[in-house]
């Protein structure tokens, strides 16, 4: 690794952190242009109803208001979806959740467009809301999702997972532990709300600045429901102020109204949410209810699990049935088994709307499966990480999907990692003599995980990157995976010059626009730096093979005889050329000097009727201690050490790196103690930062965390991924934690207050 | 209403200012100053944090009475000696303290704030320093680190300074 010039170098620095320190760094928020309409939505107050009357007509002739819109003005009713195409841009025939968007308004001012959405006339007539996953099932239960989707009543999908047969196990497995689990709702509360921006193009087109993360998708979308060639609308990321997976269909949907009301009116519309509309039409990481049964001998080896959940997708799919796919296809944990069953049902409820969030159905699989473990440890009176040092996953093992690990496992080095450093064996024997009735009781806990990397069986899965060396010797790059914070415009800088033996600051990699980059799918499941990263890498190839070969012409040599010397090409008789030298002495051979590269995960696959097959090519592993303390005077708990270990392979950047896991960490404090979307009855009941709570500095503690390197060969430089794993072992974490402090076992998450004993 | 305060060190008098306007709305709306950033619309998340006569105050709870003959500093008005990034804000950049940067201005500010008040703050100071401002993508470990950085830079220059 010594000969690398940036790759995993601790001194590596953000290459674009300096307009957002001065505050010059342009959010949707931020941007104003002449003439433009601030756009207002008409929300539902209620969780389910059918429209009985939407009239525009009191909002039109209102002062300031120059247009409004329905489903009306979409190509059919503005239908979109993906997989499931069950949503709409704008409320058609009925309301599925509190707060999805009826209709918007576009004014002159901001007042004016509120004034608007005011005096909309608009008739709903009640429908029994469903609220609960289980009553979803009852035969009698309202349908949710529209006629033309195929689903048994709510009940959206049913997947599977079969790999061998664990009845006959765990019928005669000695020791059976069955437990069930309700992991709540998340909110993503990234910090800059949901914004968008469109431009009426002269061609008829529209130009679109907003904040969501895959702008293909949305430019894709927003031009189908508009009735647009995709050529003719322009999607453009400005710089992003957090996404955590939750900035995708929200954002379709504002986007192509924005779109509309530009092409409505020839002029610039803006929408930005609220806080607290944020908070309601934003969709949630779905809620699970997770019943384990886990069968081990008497000597602690696992043998069989079999796993039963539900997962609540809310009032359309969006990406929960991806999510509850990657939930299935971990839901028994990074351990050895002889046999697994999983079977998950995706159901249709009217609270709210689930989607994307960090770790993407891990987070929850992992939840459960880790507070079972634990739950199971203790049964067999056994050390709760030296049980999990006994059955996790090894090099050469099979996963719970029955599939061989023939890549480094470094998941033993994690716990190993994470114990010797927490200090481990001293806190928890002393933990655990505690007296009962201490009204501070402390408890040390911890979780493992592992997880599958990229998108697995959810997708094709590849980036297309391009380089172009330009006149003044810089080099543009552009990618079709964007960065919104988590740092992947650096690692993309940094392998493109590491490829090409050049100065980072050469590298100049453009703002995410589906004019200038090629389409790359989705940036989701943390697969920007193996997916993207090779997708540079290969670019960069290309690019030096021809510089190299304008060296070796330059030097009379074969291309092999050139080596480098910091951005130097030199040649057989030992005399420099400069880069500059080089790529004019191309230009001069007529060599192309752009190039594109596209790089596609190996190929997974998986039959969904079977159950069977192999989810990922890849997984990356990690092993968190949570220390807590718990005041029984008041039943809170408050996180008092953290410790980390993530095998993410090599690691390119890792100040970014640091960063992911720290606040991948924070997220995980803030499920297992702080957050939880609670609804009744449909209604959400925390709709602002002040009732609905996320960690603040005060609530963390030093995270003490690393990395175990490892080496994917398939990665660039080795490198896995790391961005939503690292939250996904932090919540079961505490939660076995606090069950050593107070002997009592929450099986749910967030853990609410403990009543005083 | 007419009003007069000091702006990032330069006196400032605006005719035709509605009263009722909060001091972020005038500096986003009316002054074009966009650093300070619109998070929530409570005054919980800390991300339009400004200093008012030094102190830390959250521009959307601040009326432009408060502000009226008062020094408003934001983050466009911080800058280091040589006009280029202070000390904190060249700190966020070295410690890794900036993900998605929106909450950055606040946070940068409410440091300022804190160093001020108190020059050689413990990191557990410093946490509750920076408790009003919310960030959701760090885990506020490298704030911190950047913070704790600027405050020894800071002492160091005044120890040279004193000899």
């Amino acid at each position: 690794m010594s000969n690398l010039r940036y790759v995993g170098h601790a001194e590596l620095r953000s290459v674009d952190g300096r307009a957002r320190v001065t505050g010059e760094a342009q959010y949707v928020c931020d941007m104003t242009l002449p003439g433009m309409l601030y756009a207002k939505v008409l929300r539902s107050p209620l969780p389910h109803a059918r429209i009985l009357t939407l009239d525009l007509a009191p909002a039109l002739a209102l002062p300031g208001v120059v247009a409004a819109i329905t489903h009306a003005d979409f190509v059919e009713h503005g239908n979109f979806g993906w997989p499931v195409k069950d949503d709409y841009v704008l409320a058609y025939q009925k309301v599925r959740y509190q707060g999805e968007a009826i209709a918007v308004v576009a004014a002159e001012t901001e007042a004016a467009a509120e004034a608007g959405v005011a005096a909309i006339r608009l008739e709903l007539a009640a429908l029994p809301v469903v609220g609960d996953m289980q009553a979803a099932l009852d035969e009698n239960a309202p349908r949710i999702p529209p006629a033309s989707v195929k689903t048994d009543g709510n009940l959206g999908e049913t997947i599977i997972l079969r790999y061998g047969d664990p009845e006959p196990l765990l019928a005669a497995a000695p020791v059976v532990m069955e437990t069930s689990y309700d992991l709540r709702h998340q909110e993503h509360a990234y910090l800059e709300t949901e914004g968008a921006l469109a431009l009426p193009e002269p061609d008829g087109g529209v130009t679109l600045f907003a904040n969501n993360q895959s702008p293909f998708i949305n430019r894709d979308i927003v031009a189908s429901v508009l009735g647009l060639p995709p050529q003719q609308v322009r999607s453009i990321q400005p710089h992003i102020g957090g996404t955590f997976g939750g900035k995708d269909d929200v954002l379709y949907e504002s986007s192509a109204q924005v779109a509309k009301l530009a092409l409505l009116t020839g002029r610039p519309v803006r929408l930005i949410f609220t806080r607290a509309e944020s908070m309601l039409a934003s969709y949630k990481r779905q809620a699970l209810r997770v019943h384990l049964r886990l069968g081990s001998d008497e000597r602690g080896n696992l043998q069989a699990a079999q796993v039963k959940m539900l997962a609540d997708s809310g009032a359309y799919a969006s990406m929960t049935p991806m999510a509850a796919w990657r939930a299935t296809m971990h839901a028994a944990g990074a351990y050895r088994y002889q046999a697994v069953h999983v079977d998950t049902q995706v159901i249709y409820t009217n609270n709210g709307y689930s989607g994307a969030f960090r770790g993407f159905g891990n987070t929850q699989a992992a939840a459960a499966v880790e507070m079972a473990i634990d739950e199971l440890a203790e049964r067999l009176h056994r050390d709760p990480l030296e049980f999990r040092l006994q059955n996790c996953l090894r090099q050469g093992d099979r996963t719970m999907t029955g599939n061989l690990v023939k890549h480094e496992v470094g998941l033993p080095a994690c716990l190993e990692w994470v114990r010797d450093k927490s200090g481990w064996q001293q806190k928890r024997a002393r933990y655990a003599a505690q007296p009962a009735d201490a009204p501070r009781r402390r408890g040390i806990g911890v979780a493992c995980y592992f997880h599958g990397c990229g998108l697995g069986g959810e997708g094709t899965d590849f980036a297309v990157s391009t380089l172009k060396i330009e006149r003044d010797y810089s080099i543009t790059l552009t990618s079709g995976l964007t960065d919104f914070g988590q740092g992947s415009r650096t690692v993309f800088t940094l392998l493109a010059a590491e490829e090409l033996g050049v100065e980072l600051a050469r590298v100049q990699m453009l703002r995410p626009d589906t004019r200038t980059a090629i389409d790359s799918g989705p940036t989701v499941a943390s697969r920007a730096s193996i997916v993207g990263g090779n997708a540079v890498r290969v670019t960069a190839t290309k690019l030096g093979q021809r510089l190299r070969l304008a060296a070796a012409d330059l030097c009379a040599c074969a291309p092999a005889q050139i080596i480098r010397a910091g951005e130097q090409y030199i040649g057989p008789r030992e005399e420099p050329h400069s880069f500059e030298e080089v790529v004019d002495h191309a230009r001069a051979l007529g060599l192309q000097l752009t190039a594109e590269g596209r790089w596609e995960i190996p190929a997974v696959e998986w039959d969904l009727e079977t159950g069977t097959g192999k989810p990922y090519f890849a997984y990356v592993f990690g092993a968190q201690v949570a220390e807590v303390e718990f005041n029984s005077r008041t039943g809170r708990t408050k996180v008092t050490g953290l410790w980390a270990a993530h095998d993410g392979g090599t690691i390119l950047y890792p100040q970014g790196a640091y960063g992911q896991l720290y606040g991948g960490i924070a997220q995980g404090v803030g499920y297992a103690l702080m957050e939880g979307y609670l609804f009744k009855d449909g209604v959400p009941q925390r709709t602002d930062l002040r009732s609905y709570r996320v960690p603040r500095a005060i609530d963390l503690p030093e995270i003490e965390g690393t990395f175990i390197e490892t080496r994917l060969n398939e990665g660039p430089y080795g490198a896995k991924n790391l961005a939503e794993p690292v939250m996904v072992g932090t919540a079961p974490a505490i939660a076995n934690a606090l069950f050593q402090a107070t002997g009592e076992r929450v099986r749910r998450l967030p853990i609410p207050p403990q009543p005083r004993p | 209403m007419e009003l007069n305060f000091i702006l990032n060190g330069q006196p400032l008098t605006l005719t035709n200012v509605d009263a009722e306007t909060t001091l972020l709305q005038l500096l986003r709306e009316r002054l074009g100053l966009t650093g300070a950033k619109r998070g929530c619309d409570n005054g919980v998340c800390g991300a339009c944090s400004v200093l008012l006569d030094g102190r830390l105050v959250k521009a959307c709870r601040t009326s432009l009475a408060q502000v009226a003959g008062h020094a408003v500093t934001t983050i466009e008005g911080l800058r280091g000696p040589d006009g280029d990034l202070s000390d904190l804000q060249a700190a966020f950049l070295e410690y890794g303290a900036v993900q998605c940067g929106f909450c950055t201005p606040g946070m940068v500010i409410a440091a300022e704030a804190l160093l001020r008040r108190n020059p050689h703050p413990t990191r557990a100071e410093i946490r509750r320093g920076i408790a009003g401002n919310i960030c959701r993508c760090t885990g506020y470990q490298q704030i911190v680190d950047a913070i704790e950085a600027a405050a020894a830079q800071r002492l160091a220059q005044e120890e040279r300074e004193n000899e």
